[in-house]
């Protein structure tokens, strides 16, 4: 066939302006890629698009990151006079290779909506008001002093965010401690807390072991409650990998998600029933005398009186449980002892796994598969915990939490004066002086609420409407940075809004803070700046922090986070400890006075437990350079540069990484590396009493030292817990010996200070098997978690016979499409194309008998209320069983990410004019049951009990 | 030597992130309603799910240009990203007339006629809109140099989508198709 060079000539001019942004109209000026061919020489795979800028007038490409989930996939945004025109791929960024998903490559559609917060508003006489930015803040730091006399400081509640860098995350929990109170907290508490308390006390560290690109090496890679192809989906580019290269995927979820469309085998259960299936699992594999013998009498603690409780979980047993026929656990116990050639297995969860009342115990069963054939601390096993916010690591790193100071300190008087000695060298200030700013409880006791963990992000709104344990309920709410619509029970939040004296949101859109609560005034909006107009650092689920570069100046009358929190802290008088003056930014950047490299720098000083001191921003910024100026630099394969001057460092320095000469800890528990090169031992943190330096013991007096190991080390080299708090040592001397500071200890099955030393299975509290619940029953009541009162054992037994009531099971999830609370999504017009309504997934054969056909309209009830939502019939949950004649236990899943409409009511008018989502929807949380992880308060998303009528 | 530019999709490996879309959308500015690609889902919610992402192939000899009566539709030789002469099927919208005889001609049904058009265009509605290969609009400053760089193929979330000079993805294709197969019934205790 004839075909014709070149000159598609003028005739394809395509100008559709995508919005009434003049500026943005001049699309058809695109970049063009030239300047390839001066660096063709070092690559063929993957020409280089960076240097392509000088040759290209007016247009830069910045190097950035995606703010959508925590795989941290680097992109380059396309910048023309100032203005993001486009994103194109970044190929030579190690974890992504340039891919991205649907949210990812909508950036700078989210980056530049029209729909975003444009200025400071209030909610005044019923009507929102624009003020200015001094007198938004004067009225923020008014009412704050007015609640702090009159209340006490621990009733304001600061929600922050995983969405901020490290430096701001960090500065939001100074400023919490500035502000007198531990009544902070973020996403992390809702999203993988249960990770982090699972994890720490099985082995030490609270993080995913293995970083994405490793499970390219896996043998098999397990999923239970992880839905990867909706939630990370460049997570699936590496595990399609290993796949290809002969791994076996199997998937463990109650749904028959993405993922497990493309898995080799999907194993349906019954939601929150996962402790009984690994027990299973477990209990097959000893049985058949598959476990790695050596490995466990070696490095791990408590196996004996582990299997006491596991031998009573046969494969018969748990069929009853889950559903799962006793041959396929045994298939899954003999594929996960055996992964094709020898190599390790690695499992992986998210919030299917996390967001139970067993939740943290979920997350122990799961590290002792791990433990029990030895497939942890390898490349290419490990328990990988699947983050969800694109800081989410850093923000738990930073602790924006209410249990914990920086860097997973406690709350103990020696871990506040080893912050506070970090704090007193930018800005004096004594422990005295801290601890006279927190109210003491009960009054006159003596007892400081310094040391009290605070409320958490979950129970917030109880917080309000019960009588907490600390002298006022909460009054003020700062919404940092936080879709509430991820908070259960909405009509519970809706009430405790309502009764707060003021609201204070601070996000790029006006989100359900500014919207939900239906009242006239005491709401006040701050536009932050997102993610790509200010610089900082991020660190990504596999502990590997990246720098995120501005791609454009703040839009409209936005501003970082860091000046927001820097102007309140100047209003309430302790600014001198929020200021980083950088003398090298221009006056006109707000980030001059907070700047991230110096914030970056104090808390990596005192950050002695993770060790984020490697982590300085200078080498950061040089990984990235080295990265733009020299192709393939750094390993797809396992992170590593291998060539060029940054050789031998792993891609973002993954903690613990131990000094600035130190190459980041890819593995954790990799002890067959020396640790320079980035080994690492399962830590001795865990000590009974009677344990002294040098010999941690159990509470059985057995020694928490592994085989030939020792414990944990002053950086003389004499045992103590020196390594935490000597902060002018850099611990060299010890790494040259190949020492590792933080000890070498045993995991531990059996972990004897929490609420179960060995998981067992207890059911949900909205239980459909009334059967079960005798046999295993949830936790006894406690009179105070988290500063509340917390039902357990009452509630379950009042609702036993629930189920002939509301026979289904509910459950939620994620859509690959929207993000969290949807707030950027939902406002974004591509996502909104591909995924524009609400709706509950049901089975063909449960809807039938109800009469409902697709994409009718259904109700969807329990005791919380009901949602009216769209019915998806769709074979994706299961069709339940027939028991007494009656339909019980089929499941219907919702995704979370709406809002906007509550029990078939919109509240859309209550929202700023102009900053409306593009799509509404009822909000799946609003069903969520009153049911709390034991050990950190996560709430029970994923198993309670409803019914679905036609509307 | 001009050479083919084609998509070859290994569909073990779509997991339907909708990558392909929000990029195609972003970069060529698609009007709301219509897809220039978009992913089918077959079998969904059933053991067997495959998901499928659909636009122009760039066919060799391609049959909507054989219908197309104004000669609107053409193959045409533009440069890529990496300087080299590539085939393309293009589209001139100053010559279709919107008849839609290329919608039936197509086999993957990749012609979409959106009512929304640039402001040039308004008053001919349904115009053929499809995939371009992302060759970029016209821009005088450059004179005729248009490079084509397929969006879709560097951005999709699993590689599953390979979009670029038929000769470097097939290879590509055929490796990554090699032992991605449902592997699980090969493979007994």
């Amino acid at each position: 066939m004839a075909t014709r060079t070149n000159s598609i000539g003028k005739s394809n001019g395509i100008r559709m302006s995508r919005r009434t942004f003049t500026k943005l109209t001049a699309l058809g000026t695109a970049a063009a890629l030239s300047g390839i061919g001066s660096v063709s020489a070092i690559t063929d795979k993957f020409p280089m698009i960076a240097s392509a800028s000088p040759e290209e007038p007016g247009v830069k490409l910045v190097k950035s990151n995606c703010t959508h989930c925590a795989v941290g996939c680097g992109f380059h945004g396309r910048v023309e006079n100032g203005v993001c025109t486009g994103i194109e791929p970044w190929l030579e960024n190690p974890i992504n290779a340039g891919s991205m998903c649907s949210k990812g490559t909508s950036i700078a559609e989210i980056l530049n909506s029209p729909l975003r917060l444009r200025t400071p508003m209030e909610k005044v006489g019923g009507q929102w008001k624009q003020i200015s930015w001094a007198e938004a803040l004067d009225k923020i730091a008014n009412k704050m002093k007015e609640i702090q006399s009159k209340y006490g400081p621990d009733s304001i509640m600061y929600i922050g965010s995983a969405k901020t860098s490290n430096e701001y995350c960090y500065l939001m929990r100074k400023f919490a401690a500035f502000n007198g109170t531990n009544n902070i907290d973020h996403q992390a508490r809702i999203c993988h807390s249960t990770t982090v308390a699972g994890l720490a006390n099985t082995w030490g560290y609270g993080a995913m072991t293995n970083p994405w690109n490793d499970m390219r090496h896996s043998g098999l890679i397990m999923f239970f409650g992880e839905n990867a192809a909706e939630s990370h989906p460049v997570a699936m580019l590496h595990i399609l990998e290993a796949k290809r290269r002969g791994a076996k995927f199997i998937v463990c979820d109650p749904r028959f998600t993405k993922s497990a469309a493309v898995a080799d085998m999907w194993v349906r259960f019954r939601s929150g029933t996962d402790i009984a299936l690994l027990w299973g699992i477990a209990n097959e594999i000893v049985t058949k005398d598959w476990h790695n013998k050596d490995f466990i009498a070696k490095k791990t603690y408590g196996f004996e009186k582990w299997w006491d409780v596991v031998k009573n979980y046969t494969p018969e047993v748990v069929e009853d449980i889950t559903w799962v026929p006793a041959a396929t656990i045994r298939q899954l116990a003999y594929e996960w002892a055996h992964p094709p050639d020898g190599k390790p297995a690695c499992i992986c969860w998210a919030m299917g796994a996390t967001q139970h009342t067993v939740g943290t115990q979920n997350i122990r069963a799961m590290a002792c598969l791990e433990l029990l054939c030895g497939h942890v601390g390898k490349p290419g096993g490990g328990t990988n915990a699947f983050r969800g916010h694109d800081n989410v690591q850093g923000s738990s790193d930073t602790s924006v939490l209410s249990h914990l100071l920086p860097a997973y300190y406690g709350l103990t008087e020696k871990d506040w004066k080893h912050w506070i000695s970090i704090w007193n060298e930018h800005a004096p200030i004594t422990y005295e002086e801290l601890k006279a700013k927190f109210a003491e409880y009960p009054a006159g006791s003596g007892k400081s609420l310094m040391n009290v963990t605070g409320i958490p992000v979950s129970r917030w709104h109880d917080a309000v409407l019960e009588a907490p344990s600390q002298p006022n309920p909460i009054k003020m709410v700062f919404v940092w940075g936080h879709s509430l619509n991820s908070i259960g029970r909405t009509k519970t939040l809706k009430a405790a809004m309502e009764k707060v004296e003021m609201i204070v949101g601070v996000d790029p859109h006006a989100t359900i803070a500014a919207s939900l609560a239906d009242r006239p005034d005491g709401i006040i909006i701050l536009p932050a700046s997102t993610q790509f107009e200010q610089d900082g650092s991020v660190t990504n689920s596999a502990r590997q922090t990246q720098w995120r570069n501005r791609i454009v100046e703040p839009l409209y009358d936005s501003r970082p986070d860091g000046w927001i929190i820097r102007e309140l802290a100047n209003r309430l008088g302790f600014g001198q400890h929020f200021t980083y003056e950088d003398t090298a930014r221009p006056t006109s950047d707000y980030q001059r006075m907070v700047s991230p490299e110096l914030i970056l720098k104090e808390f990596n000083r005192g950050s002695l437990g993770i060790m984020y001191r490697g982590k300085t921003p200078e080498r950061l910024k040089a990984q990235q350079l080295q990265c733009a100026t020299e192709c393939n630099v750094f390993s797809c394969e396992d992170c590593q540069a291998k060539s060029g001057p940054l050789t031998g460092q792993y891609w973002g320095l993954p903690w613990p990484c131990w000094n600035e000469n130190h190459p980041g800890t890819p593995i954790l528990y990799h002890d067959t590396v020396p640790i320079k090169e980035g080994g690492h031992y399962f830590r001795t943190r865990f000590r009974a009493t009677g344990s002294t330096p040098g010999n941690p013991i159990s509470d059985d007096g057995v020694s928490q030292l592994q085989e030939g190991g020792y414990d944990q080390k002053n950086a003389d080299g004499t045992d103590g817990d020196g390594w935490m708090y000597q902060i002018n040592e850099s611990f060299q001397s010890l790494i040259d010996q190949n020492i590792c500071p933080s000890g070498t200890g045993r995991a531990r099955f059996r972990a004897w200070e929490m609420p179960d030393p060995v998981p067992v299975h207890r059911e949900p509290i909205e239980s459909p098997r009334p059967d079960l619940i005798d046999k295993y029953p949830t936790y006894n009541d406690v009179a105070d978690l988290y500063r509340l009162k917390t039902p357990y054992k009452t509630i379950q037994d009042e609702r036993k016979n629930l189920v002939n009531e509301y026979p289904f099971i509910l459950t939620s999830g994620r859509q690959v499409e929207h993000m969290g609370g949807g707030a950027e999504t939902r406002s974004c017009h591509y996502l909104v194309e591909l995924q524009p309504e609400m709706y509950a997934e049901i089975n063909p054969a449960v809807a039938m008998e109800l009469g409902i056909s697709h994409w009718d309209w259904i109700w969807v009830e329990n005791r919380r209320g009901r949602i009216k939502v769209r019915a998806y019939v769709t074979e994706r949950v299961n069709e339940g069983v027939i028991r007494n004649g009656r339909r019980v236990e089929a499941t219907i899943f919702l995704p979370y990410h709406w809002a906007g409409i509550l029990e078939g009511v919109s509240y859309a008018d209550r929202w700023p004019p102009g900053t409306e989502e593009l799509a509404y929807g009822e909000s799946a949380n609003t069903l969520t049951v009153e049911g709390f992880d034991r050990t950190t308060v996560m709430q029970e998303t994923k198993a309670a009990l409803c019914k679905v009528y036609k509307a | 030597m001009a050479t083919h530019y084609k998509f070859l999709n290994v569909i073990e490996k779509c997991i339907n992130c909708g990558a392909c879309f929000a990029i195609c959308k972003d970069q060529n500015k698609v009007p709301h309603g219509t897809a220039r690609v978009k992913i089918v889902t077959i079998n969904e919610g059933r053991p067997g799910e495959k998901n499928i992402p659909v636009s122009c192939m760039h066919c060799t000899n391609p049959p909507c240009e054989a219908a197309c009566p104004t000669k609107a539709i053409e193959q045409k030789v533009v440069k890529d990203w990496q300087n080299k002469e590539v085939i393309v099927v293009t589209v001139d919208k100053h010559k279709c007339i919107g008849c839609g005889y290329c919608g039936w001609a197509c086999p993957f049904g990749a012609p979409q006629y959106p009512h929304h058009l640039p402001a040039e265009l308004e008053e001919r509605k349904g115009i053929m809109d499809k995939c371009t290969m992302c060759v970029e609009p016209f821009d005088p400053k450059k004179g005729e140099e248009r490079l084509a760089k397929a969006r879709c193929g560097l951005f999709c979330s699993t590689k599953a989508r390979l979009g670029g000079d038929i000769a470097e993805i097939y290879p590509q294709y055929k490796e990554a198709k090699a032992r991605s197969t449902m592997a699980w019934q090969e493979r007994v205790i």
